[in-house]
Protein backbone atom coordinates (compact mmCIF):
# COMPACT_ATOMS: atom_id res chain seq x y z
CA UNK A 1 0.00 0.00 0.00
CA UNK A 2 1.46 3.17 -0.78
CA UNK A 3 1.17 6.76 0.24
CA UNK A 4 -1.05 7.68 -3.09
CA UNK A 5 -3.78 4.76 -2.19
CA UNK A 6 -5.22 6.76 0.79
CA UNK A 7 -8.10 9.05 -0.62
CA UNK A 8 -7.67 11.62 1.67
CA UNK A 9 -3.81 11.76 1.07
CA UNK A 10 -4.72 12.29 -3.07
CA UNK A 11 -7.37 14.92 -2.30
CA UNK A 12 -4.85 17.32 -0.10
CA UNK A 13 -2.71 16.75 -2.76
CA UNK A 14 -5.15 17.40 -5.59
CA UNK A 15 -6.67 20.74 -3.38
CA UNK A 16 -3.02 21.97 -3.14
CA UNK A 17 -2.21 21.78 -6.91
CA UNK A 18 -6.11 23.01 -7.71
CA UNK A 19 -5.65 25.99 -5.84
CA UNK A 20 -1.90 27.04 -6.46
CA UNK A 21 -3.60 26.48 -10.45
CA UNK A 22 -6.57 28.31 -9.35
CA UNK A 23 -4.57 31.41 -8.01
CA UNK A 24 -1.96 31.49 -10.63
CA UNK A 25 -4.98 32.57 -13.21
CA UNK A 26 -7.16 33.40 -11.19
CA UNK A 27 -5.18 37.09 -10.90
CA UNK A 28 -5.61 37.30 -14.78
CA UNK A 29 -9.02 36.65 -14.23
CA UNK A 30 -9.87 39.66 -11.44
CA UNK A 31 -7.71 42.09 -12.98
CA UNK A 32 -9.24 41.51 -16.88
CA UNK A 33 -12.51 41.48 -15.42
CA UNK A 34 -13.11 38.37 -16.89
CA UNK A 35 -14.83 37.05 -13.99
CA UNK A 36 -18.43 36.68 -15.91
CA UNK A 37 -16.53 35.36 -18.59
CA UNK A 38 -15.03 33.01 -16.72
CA UNK A 39 -18.62 31.94 -15.18
CA UNK A 40 -19.88 31.31 -18.68
CA UNK A 41 -16.98 29.14 -19.49
CA UNK A 42 -17.69 27.08 -16.06
CA UNK A 43 -21.48 26.33 -17.22
CA UNK A 44 -20.70 25.92 -20.96
CA UNK A 45 -18.07 23.43 -19.85
CA UNK A 46 -20.94 21.12 -18.68
CA UNK A 47 -22.89 20.34 -21.50
CA UNK A 48 -19.45 19.19 -22.72
CA UNK A 49 -18.95 16.64 -20.41
CA UNK A 50 -22.61 14.96 -20.80
CA UNK A 51 -22.06 14.45 -24.46
CA UNK A 52 -18.78 12.88 -23.32
CA UNK A 53 -20.38 10.69 -20.63
CA UNK A 54 -23.18 10.12 -23.49
CA UNK A 55 -20.97 8.98 -26.31
CA UNK A 56 -18.33 6.95 -23.66
CA UNK A 57 -15.58 9.76 -24.68
CA UNK A 58 -13.27 10.42 -21.44
CA UNK A 59 -15.05 13.49 -19.84
CA UNK A 60 -12.47 16.35 -19.44
CA UNK A 61 -11.88 15.79 -23.06
CA UNK A 62 -15.50 16.53 -23.76
CA UNK A 63 -15.24 19.85 -21.37
CA UNK A 64 -12.38 20.89 -23.36
CA UNK A 65 -14.01 20.99 -26.40
CA UNK A 66 -17.36 22.81 -25.47
CA UNK A 67 -15.05 24.82 -23.36
CA UNK A 68 -12.84 26.23 -26.33
CA UNK A 69 -15.73 26.19 -28.89
CA UNK A 70 -17.33 28.89 -25.75
CA UNK A 71 -14.21 31.15 -26.05
CA UNK A 72 -13.75 31.25 -29.75
CA UNK A 73 -17.68 31.92 -29.69
CA UNK A 74 -17.37 34.71 -27.01
CA UNK A 75 -14.27 36.19 -28.83
CA UNK A 76 -15.77 36.01 -32.25
CA UNK A 77 -19.66 37.40 -30.64
CA UNK A 78 -17.32 40.39 -28.95
CA UNK A 79 -15.56 41.19 -32.06
CA UNK A 80 -19.25 41.50 -33.90
CA UNK A 81 -20.91 43.28 -31.22
CA UNK A 82 -18.43 45.21 -29.68
CA UNK A 83 -18.94 46.52 -26.00
CA UNK A 84 -22.33 44.53 -25.74
CA UNK A 85 -19.84 41.38 -25.01
CA UNK A 86 -21.23 40.90 -21.62
CA UNK A 87 -24.63 39.96 -23.38
CA UNK A 88 -23.25 37.45 -25.44
CA UNK A 89 -21.61 36.02 -22.86
CA UNK A 90 -24.59 35.69 -20.84
CA UNK A 91 -26.49 34.08 -23.68
CA UNK A 92 -23.92 31.35 -23.99
CA UNK A 93 -23.94 30.92 -20.42
CA UNK A 94 -27.59 29.66 -20.04
CA UNK A 95 -27.16 28.44 -23.33
CA UNK A 96 -24.92 25.94 -22.44
CA UNK A 97 -26.24 25.30 -18.93
CA UNK A 98 -29.87 24.67 -20.48
CA UNK A 99 -28.02 22.48 -23.09
CA UNK A 100 -26.22 20.36 -20.27
CA UNK A 101 -29.61 19.88 -18.19
CA UNK A 102 -31.62 18.78 -21.19
CA UNK A 103 -28.92 16.23 -22.27
CA UNK A 104 -29.03 14.63 -18.98
CA UNK A 105 -32.52 14.52 -18.82
CA UNK A 106 -32.41 12.73 -22.25
CA UNK A 107 -30.46 9.66 -20.12
CA UNK A 108 -31.91 8.46 -16.67
CA UNK A 109 -29.65 7.09 -14.32
CA UNK A 110 -27.00 9.81 -15.86
CA UNK A 111 -27.66 12.28 -13.32
CA UNK A 112 -26.42 11.33 -10.16
CA UNK A 113 -23.01 10.32 -11.71
CA UNK A 114 -22.52 13.43 -13.21
CA UNK A 115 -23.52 15.74 -10.37
CA UNK A 116 -19.99 14.70 -9.57
CA UNK A 117 -18.62 16.82 -12.57
CA UNK A 118 -21.02 19.55 -11.70
CA UNK A 119 -19.98 20.19 -8.01
CA UNK A 120 -16.99 18.12 -7.51
CA UNK A 121 -15.83 14.57 -5.88
CA UNK A 122 -12.56 15.10 -4.66
CA UNK A 123 -12.30 12.01 -2.29
CA UNK A 124 -12.32 10.06 -5.90
CA UNK A 125 -9.67 11.40 -7.23
CA UNK A 126 -7.51 9.34 -8.78
CA UNK A 127 -3.78 9.57 -9.29
CA UNK A 128 -4.53 10.18 -12.87
CA UNK A 129 -6.45 13.25 -12.41
CA UNK A 130 -3.29 14.19 -9.49
CA UNK A 131 -0.82 13.66 -12.43
CA UNK A 132 -3.41 16.19 -14.76
CA UNK A 133 -3.29 18.39 -12.02
CA UNK A 134 0.17 17.94 -11.69
CA UNK A 135 0.88 18.84 -14.98
CA UNK A 136 -1.21 21.45 -15.86
CA UNK A 137 -0.04 23.56 -13.47
CA UNK A 138 3.64 23.03 -15.02
CA UNK A 139 2.48 24.07 -18.66
CA UNK A 140 0.05 27.04 -17.48
CA UNK A 141 2.87 28.04 -14.43
CA UNK A 142 5.21 28.61 -17.99
CA UNK A 143 3.20 30.01 -20.02
CA UNK A 144 2.05 32.83 -17.72
CA UNK A 145 5.82 33.47 -16.63
CA UNK A 146 7.19 33.14 -19.95
CA UNK A 147 4.55 35.43 -21.39
CA UNK A 148 4.19 37.89 -18.72
CA UNK A 149 5.27 40.92 -20.25
CA UNK A 150 2.51 40.28 -23.43
CA UNK A 151 0.03 39.93 -20.77
CA UNK A 152 0.74 42.18 -18.31
CA UNK A 153 1.04 45.15 -21.19
CA UNK A 154 -1.78 44.13 -23.12
CA UNK A 155 -4.38 43.55 -19.86
CA UNK A 156 -3.69 47.31 -18.61
CA UNK A 157 -3.45 49.15 -21.78
CA UNK A 158 -4.61 47.01 -25.05
CA UNK A 159 -4.38 49.78 -27.18
CA UNK A 160 -1.17 50.99 -26.13
CA UNK A 161 0.00 47.57 -26.84
CA UNK A 162 -1.23 47.21 -29.93
CA UNK A 163 0.38 50.73 -31.24
CA UNK A 164 3.53 48.49 -29.95
CA UNK A 165 2.78 46.01 -32.35
CA UNK A 166 1.56 43.57 -29.85
CA UNK A 167 -1.63 41.05 -31.77
CA UNK A 168 -3.64 41.99 -28.66
CA UNK A 169 -6.25 39.34 -29.76
CA UNK A 170 -4.07 36.24 -30.22
CA UNK A 171 -2.90 37.22 -26.36
CA UNK A 172 -5.98 37.63 -24.90
CA UNK A 173 -7.52 34.58 -26.83
CA UNK A 174 -4.30 32.44 -25.50
CA UNK A 175 -5.40 33.39 -21.68
CA UNK A 176 -8.77 32.82 -22.33
CA UNK A 177 -7.71 29.09 -23.41
CA UNK A 178 -5.58 29.21 -20.41
CA UNK A 179 -8.46 29.49 -18.13
CA UNK A 180 -10.49 27.14 -19.67
CA UNK A 181 -7.72 24.33 -19.03
CA UNK A 182 -7.50 25.43 -15.21
CA UNK A 183 -11.28 24.95 -15.28
CA UNK A 184 -11.64 21.68 -17.23
CA UNK A 185 -8.57 20.61 -14.49
CA UNK A 186 -10.15 21.73 -11.16
CA UNK A 187 -13.63 19.64 -12.25
CA UNK A 188 -12.68 16.53 -10.14
CA UNK A 189 -11.92 19.10 -7.16
CA UNK A 190 -14.70 21.36 -6.96
CA UNK A 191 -16.72 20.64 -10.55
CA UNK A 192 -17.94 22.59 -13.62
CA UNK A 193 -19.88 25.51 -11.75
CA UNK A 194 -18.03 26.27 -8.41
CA UNK A 195 -14.62 26.32 -10.38
CA UNK A 196 -15.48 30.12 -10.35
CA UNK A 197 -15.63 30.26 -6.78
CA UNK A 198 -12.02 28.88 -6.55
CA UNK A 199 -10.57 30.72 -9.55
CA UNK A 200 -11.79 34.20 -8.49
CA UNK A 201 -13.08 34.61 -4.88
CA UNK A 202 -9.22 34.32 -3.47
CA UNK A 203 -7.73 36.33 -6.51
CA UNK A 204 -10.30 39.23 -5.29
CA UNK A 205 -9.48 38.98 -2.31
CA UNK A 206 -5.61 38.91 -2.76
CA UNK A 207 -6.38 42.44 -4.44
CA UNK A 208 -7.80 43.91 -1.55
CA UNK A 209 -4.81 43.40 0.46
CA UNK A 210 -1.60 44.33 -1.97
CA UNK A 211 -1.27 46.16 -5.06
CA UNK A 212 2.26 44.16 -6.18
CA UNK A 213 1.53 42.01 -8.63
CA UNK A 214 3.75 39.51 -7.59
CA UNK A 215 2.55 40.01 -3.97
CA UNK A 216 -1.39 39.42 -5.28
CA UNK A 217 -0.26 36.61 -7.22
CA UNK A 218 1.51 34.99 -4.13
CA UNK A 219 -1.56 35.69 -1.58
CA UNK A 220 -3.97 34.39 -4.80
CA UNK A 221 -2.26 31.00 -4.68
CA UNK A 222 -1.69 31.11 -0.81
CA UNK A 223 -5.76 31.71 -0.14
CA UNK A 224 -6.81 29.10 -3.24
CA UNK A 225 -4.69 26.43 -1.54
CA UNK A 226 -5.89 27.49 2.12
CA UNK A 227 -9.18 27.59 0.48
CA UNK A 228 -9.43 23.82 -0.29
CA UNK A 229 -7.33 22.93 2.81
CA UNK A 230 -10.11 24.43 4.87
CA UNK A 231 -13.02 23.17 2.63
CA UNK A 232 -11.69 19.45 2.62
CA UNK A 233 -11.36 19.57 6.55
CA UNK A 234 -14.57 20.97 6.95
CA UNK A 235 -16.14 17.72 4.91
CA UNK A 236 -14.66 15.57 7.04
CA UNK A 237 -15.67 16.91 10.14
CA UNK A 238 -18.61 17.69 9.63
CA UNK A 239 -19.83 15.53 6.37
CA UNK A 240 -20.33 18.23 4.28
CA UNK A 241 -20.38 18.14 0.62
CA UNK A 242 -16.44 18.73 -0.38
CA UNK A 243 -17.00 20.85 -3.53
CA UNK A 244 -19.41 23.46 -1.84
CA UNK A 245 -17.02 23.77 1.21
CA UNK A 246 -14.38 24.51 -0.96
CA UNK A 247 -16.37 26.94 -2.78
CA UNK A 248 -17.65 28.48 0.31
CA UNK A 249 -14.36 28.63 2.24
CA UNK A 250 -12.77 30.79 -0.71
CA UNK A 251 -15.97 32.64 -0.78
CA UNK A 252 -15.00 33.25 2.85
CA UNK A 253 -11.74 34.35 2.29
CA UNK A 254 -12.92 37.44 -0.12
CA UNK A 255 -15.62 37.92 2.64
CA UNK A 256 -13.74 38.32 5.45
CA UNK A 257 -10.96 40.31 3.46
CA UNK A 258 -13.01 42.99 2.37
CA UNK A 259 -14.91 43.20 5.98
CA UNK A 260 -11.07 43.88 7.45
CA UNK A 261 -9.98 45.97 4.44
CA UNK A 262 -12.93 48.15 5.12
CA UNK A 263 -12.61 48.02 9.02
CA UNK A 264 -9.35 49.11 8.12
CA UNK A 265 -9.79 52.09 6.11
CA UNK B 1 12.54 62.96 -43.69
CA UNK B 2 9.14 63.47 -44.35
CA UNK B 3 7.51 61.54 -40.77
CA UNK B 4 3.54 61.03 -42.27
CA UNK B 5 2.06 61.82 -45.39
CA UNK B 6 -1.31 61.67 -45.59
CA UNK B 7 -2.97 62.03 -49.30
CA UNK B 8 -6.90 62.10 -49.61
CA UNK B 9 -6.99 59.34 -46.87
CA UNK B 10 -10.30 58.72 -44.86
CA UNK B 11 -9.97 56.68 -41.57
CA UNK B 12 -12.47 55.35 -39.57
CA UNK B 13 -13.61 52.12 -37.95
CA UNK B 14 -14.94 48.92 -39.10
CA UNK B 15 -15.16 50.24 -42.72
CA UNK B 16 -17.37 53.61 -41.68
CA UNK B 17 -15.12 56.76 -41.89
CA UNK B 18 -15.10 59.05 -39.31
CA UNK B 19 -12.96 61.98 -41.23
CA UNK B 20 -12.35 62.03 -44.73
CA UNK B 21 -9.99 64.05 -46.83
CA UNK B 22 -6.92 64.37 -45.15
CA UNK B 23 -4.06 65.63 -46.72
CA UNK B 24 -0.99 66.22 -44.60
CA UNK B 25 2.71 65.80 -44.31
CA UNK B 26 4.66 66.03 -41.18
CA UNK B 27 8.85 66.77 -41.14
CA UNK B 28 11.05 65.65 -39.09
CA UNK B 29 11.10 68.29 -35.57
CA UNK B 30 7.98 69.62 -36.51
CA UNK B 31 4.59 70.01 -34.29
CA UNK B 32 1.29 69.55 -35.62
CA UNK B 33 -1.91 70.16 -33.73
CA UNK B 34 -5.05 68.70 -34.68
CA UNK B 35 -7.99 70.83 -33.70
CA UNK B 36 -11.12 70.20 -33.43
CA UNK B 37 -14.84 70.16 -31.77
CA UNK B 38 -15.63 66.99 -29.72
CA UNK B 39 -15.83 63.82 -31.99
CA UNK B 40 -14.46 65.33 -34.64
CA UNK B 41 -11.82 62.77 -36.15
CA UNK B 42 -9.15 63.92 -34.04
CA UNK B 43 -8.10 61.04 -32.20
CA UNK B 44 -9.15 58.47 -34.94
CA UNK B 45 -6.34 59.80 -37.39
CA UNK B 46 -4.32 59.56 -34.80
CA UNK B 47 -4.75 56.08 -34.10
CA UNK B 48 -4.63 55.54 -37.80
CA UNK B 49 -0.89 56.14 -37.53
CA UNK B 50 -0.49 53.46 -34.95
CA UNK B 51 -3.08 50.91 -36.51
CA UNK B 52 -5.46 51.62 -34.07
CA UNK B 53 -8.30 52.55 -36.56
CA UNK B 54 -8.43 51.79 -40.27
CA UNK B 55 -7.01 53.88 -42.99
CA UNK B 56 -10.28 53.50 -45.67
CA UNK B 57 -8.95 55.18 -48.66
CA UNK B 58 -6.28 57.33 -50.18
CA UNK B 59 -2.23 56.55 -49.43
CA UNK B 60 -1.41 56.67 -45.67
CA UNK B 61 2.63 56.42 -45.15
CA UNK B 62 4.22 56.69 -42.40
CA UNK B 63 8.41 57.47 -42.82
CA UNK B 64 7.70 55.70 -45.89
CA UNK B 65 5.76 52.88 -44.78
CA UNK B 66 2.76 51.37 -44.32
CA UNK B 67 1.02 52.73 -40.81
CA UNK B 68 1.60 49.01 -39.69
CA UNK B 69 4.86 48.69 -40.81
CA UNK B 70 5.67 52.58 -39.67
CA UNK B 71 4.29 52.09 -36.63
CA UNK B 72 7.75 50.96 -35.08
CA UNK B 73 9.05 54.45 -35.06
CA UNK B 74 6.53 55.84 -33.34
CA UNK B 75 5.20 56.24 -29.70
CA UNK B 76 1.82 56.77 -28.80
CA UNK B 77 0.56 58.73 -25.86
CA UNK B 78 -3.31 57.41 -25.33
CA UNK B 79 -5.37 59.60 -22.75
CA UNK B 80 -4.56 58.69 -19.05
CA UNK B 81 -8.36 58.42 -18.73
CA UNK B 82 -8.78 56.06 -21.20
CA UNK B 83 -6.32 53.26 -18.69
CA UNK B 84 -7.49 51.14 -16.13
CA UNK B 85 -6.26 53.03 -12.91
CA UNK B 86 -7.07 50.15 -10.59
CA UNK B 87 -4.72 47.64 -12.47
CA UNK B 88 -1.39 47.07 -10.12
CA UNK B 89 1.36 48.24 -12.21
CA UNK B 90 3.94 50.90 -10.98
CA UNK B 91 4.88 54.03 -12.69
CA UNK B 92 8.43 52.73 -13.62
CA UNK B 93 6.56 49.38 -14.71
CA UNK B 94 4.32 51.43 -16.67
CA UNK B 95 7.77 52.71 -18.33
CA UNK B 96 9.42 49.99 -18.64
CA UNK B 97 6.74 48.92 -21.35
CA UNK B 98 8.23 51.20 -23.67
CA UNK B 99 11.13 49.02 -23.72
CA UNK B 100 9.26 45.45 -24.01
CA UNK B 101 9.33 45.41 -27.77
CA UNK B 102 13.21 46.03 -28.09
CA UNK B 103 13.59 43.39 -24.93
CA UNK B 104 11.35 40.98 -26.36
CA UNK B 105 8.98 38.62 -24.84
CA UNK B 106 10.77 36.71 -21.62
CA UNK B 107 14.74 37.82 -21.73
CA UNK B 108 15.69 39.70 -18.32
CA UNK B 109 15.81 43.33 -18.40
CA UNK B 110 18.85 44.71 -19.52
CA UNK B 111 20.76 47.51 -17.68
CA UNK B 112 20.46 49.79 -20.50
CA UNK B 113 16.53 48.72 -20.37
CA UNK B 114 16.33 50.11 -16.79
CA UNK B 115 18.40 52.97 -17.26
CA UNK B 116 16.31 54.31 -20.65
CA UNK B 117 12.61 53.66 -18.15
CA UNK B 118 14.50 55.76 -15.70
CA UNK B 119 16.23 58.47 -17.63
CA UNK B 120 12.22 59.14 -19.46
CA UNK B 121 11.11 58.72 -16.23
CA UNK B 122 13.53 61.22 -15.15
CA UNK B 123 12.59 63.74 -18.04
CA UNK B 124 9.00 63.72 -16.90
CA UNK B 125 9.86 64.92 -13.74
CA UNK B 126 8.59 61.71 -11.93
CA UNK B 127 12.16 59.64 -11.10
CA UNK B 128 11.33 59.61 -7.29
CA UNK B 129 7.69 58.26 -8.30
CA UNK B 130 8.70 55.18 -10.25
CA UNK B 131 7.59 52.88 -7.49
CA UNK B 132 4.26 54.31 -6.93
CA UNK B 133 1.31 52.56 -8.17
CA UNK B 134 -0.09 54.36 -11.25
CA UNK B 135 -3.42 54.34 -10.14
CA UNK B 136 -2.56 56.34 -7.24
CA UNK B 137 -0.66 58.95 -9.37
CA UNK B 138 -2.91 62.51 -10.25
CA UNK B 139 -3.95 62.42 -13.54
CA UNK B 140 -1.23 64.81 -14.49
CA UNK B 141 1.39 62.58 -13.25
CA UNK B 142 -0.12 59.64 -15.23
CA UNK B 143 -0.26 61.12 -18.65
CA UNK B 144 3.62 62.10 -18.01
CA UNK B 145 4.00 58.16 -17.00
CA UNK B 146 2.36 57.03 -20.32
CA UNK B 147 4.64 60.13 -22.13
CA UNK B 148 8.04 58.37 -20.33
CA UNK B 149 6.69 55.15 -21.57
CA UNK B 150 6.44 56.74 -25.30
CA UNK B 151 10.18 58.18 -24.87
CA UNK B 152 11.62 55.59 -23.56
CA UNK B 153 10.90 53.60 -26.54
CA UNK B 154 13.03 55.89 -28.28
CA UNK B 155 10.18 57.02 -31.24
CA UNK B 156 11.21 59.09 -34.33
CA UNK B 157 7.61 60.67 -34.16
CA UNK B 158 5.28 61.54 -31.21
CA UNK B 159 1.93 61.17 -31.25
CA UNK B 160 -0.56 62.37 -28.26
CA UNK B 161 -3.73 62.03 -28.07
CA UNK B 162 -5.88 64.62 -25.75
CA UNK B 163 -1.98 65.41 -23.49
CA UNK B 164 -3.54 67.87 -21.31
CA UNK B 165 -7.06 66.48 -20.69
CA UNK B 166 -7.65 67.11 -16.97
CA UNK B 167 -4.13 68.08 -16.50
CA UNK B 168 -2.90 70.31 -13.67
CA UNK B 169 -1.20 73.05 -15.01
CA UNK B 170 2.52 71.47 -13.00
CA UNK B 171 2.25 68.83 -15.25
CA UNK B 172 1.00 70.71 -18.26
CA UNK B 173 4.41 72.45 -18.31
CA UNK B 174 6.92 69.62 -18.15
CA UNK B 175 5.12 67.68 -20.89
CA UNK B 176 5.46 71.00 -22.63
CA UNK B 177 8.98 71.28 -21.85
CA UNK B 178 9.74 68.06 -22.78
CA UNK B 179 7.66 68.14 -26.01
CA UNK B 180 9.87 71.36 -27.12
CA UNK B 181 13.38 69.53 -26.41
CA UNK B 182 12.32 66.28 -28.28
CA UNK B 183 11.04 68.40 -31.43
CA UNK B 184 14.37 70.47 -31.25
CA UNK B 185 16.31 67.12 -31.60
CA UNK B 186 14.39 65.96 -34.57
CA UNK B 187 11.42 64.27 -33.57
CA UNK B 188 8.07 65.12 -35.32
CA UNK B 189 5.44 65.39 -33.27
CA UNK B 190 1.33 64.97 -33.98
CA UNK B 191 -0.87 65.99 -30.93
CA UNK B 192 -4.53 66.25 -31.16
CA UNK B 193 -6.68 69.22 -28.69
CA UNK B 194 -9.12 70.94 -28.21
CA UNK B 195 -7.58 73.51 -26.45
CA UNK B 196 -6.92 76.80 -29.58
CA UNK B 197 -4.53 78.80 -26.95
CA UNK B 198 -2.63 75.45 -26.47
CA UNK B 199 -2.62 74.89 -29.97
CA UNK B 200 -1.23 78.20 -30.47
CA UNK B 201 1.24 77.54 -28.01
CA UNK B 202 2.59 74.49 -28.75
CA UNK B 203 2.81 73.95 -32.78
CA UNK B 204 4.14 75.37 -35.90
CA UNK B 205 1.91 73.76 -38.12
CA UNK B 206 -2.16 73.12 -37.71
CA UNK B 207 -5.05 71.11 -38.81
CA UNK B 208 -8.56 71.67 -38.59
CA UNK B 209 -11.11 68.68 -38.84
CA UNK B 210 -14.46 67.86 -37.89
CA UNK B 211 -15.76 64.96 -40.01
CA UNK B 212 -13.27 65.91 -42.98
CA UNK B 213 -10.45 68.39 -42.67
CA UNK B 214 -11.19 72.27 -43.24
CA UNK B 215 -7.40 73.54 -43.07
CA UNK B 216 -3.90 73.02 -42.81
CA UNK B 217 -1.27 74.99 -42.40
CA UNK B 218 0.29 77.53 -40.12
CA UNK B 219 -1.70 77.90 -36.84
CA UNK B 220 -2.54 81.94 -37.55
CA UNK B 221 -4.17 80.69 -40.51
CA UNK B 222 -5.65 77.55 -39.63
CA UNK B 223 -7.25 79.01 -36.40
CA UNK B 224 -8.60 82.22 -37.14
CA UNK B 225 -11.81 83.18 -35.95
CA UNK B 226 -13.46 82.76 -39.93
CA UNK B 227 -11.77 79.35 -40.66
CA UNK B 228 -12.83 78.25 -37.06
CA UNK B 229 -16.76 79.44 -37.11
CA UNK B 230 -16.93 77.64 -40.61
CA UNK B 231 -15.30 74.53 -38.87
CA UNK B 232 -17.12 74.16 -35.74
CA UNK B 233 -20.96 75.03 -37.80
CA UNK B 234 -21.29 73.06 -40.57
Amino acid sequence: MSFWDDALHRAVAEVILAGALAGLVGVHVVLRRLSFFTMALTHATFPGVVVAALLGLDLLLGGMVTGVAVVLGVAALSRRTGRNATAATGVLLSAGFALGAGLVALRSGFSRDLSSYLVGSILTVTTRDLLITCGTLLVVGSVLAVCARPLLFTGFDPSGARAAGYAVGAWTLLLLLLIEVVVVTLVPAVGTILAVALIVAPAAAARLWSARLPVVTALAVGLAIASGLAGLYASARWNLAAGASIALAATGTLLVSALLRSAHR
Amino acid sequence: MTALRYTGVSVGYQGSPVLTGVNLALRAGRRLALVGPNGAGKSTLIRSVVGLAEVLGGTAQVFGRSPERGRELCGYVPQAGDLDADFPVTAGQVVLMGRYRRIGWFRPTRAADRRAARDALDRVGLADHAGRRYGVLSGGQRQRVLLARALAAEPRMLLLDEPFNGVDAVSQEAILAVLRDLTAAGTALMLSTHDLRLAREVADEACLVNGRQWAAGPPSEVLSDATLREAYAP
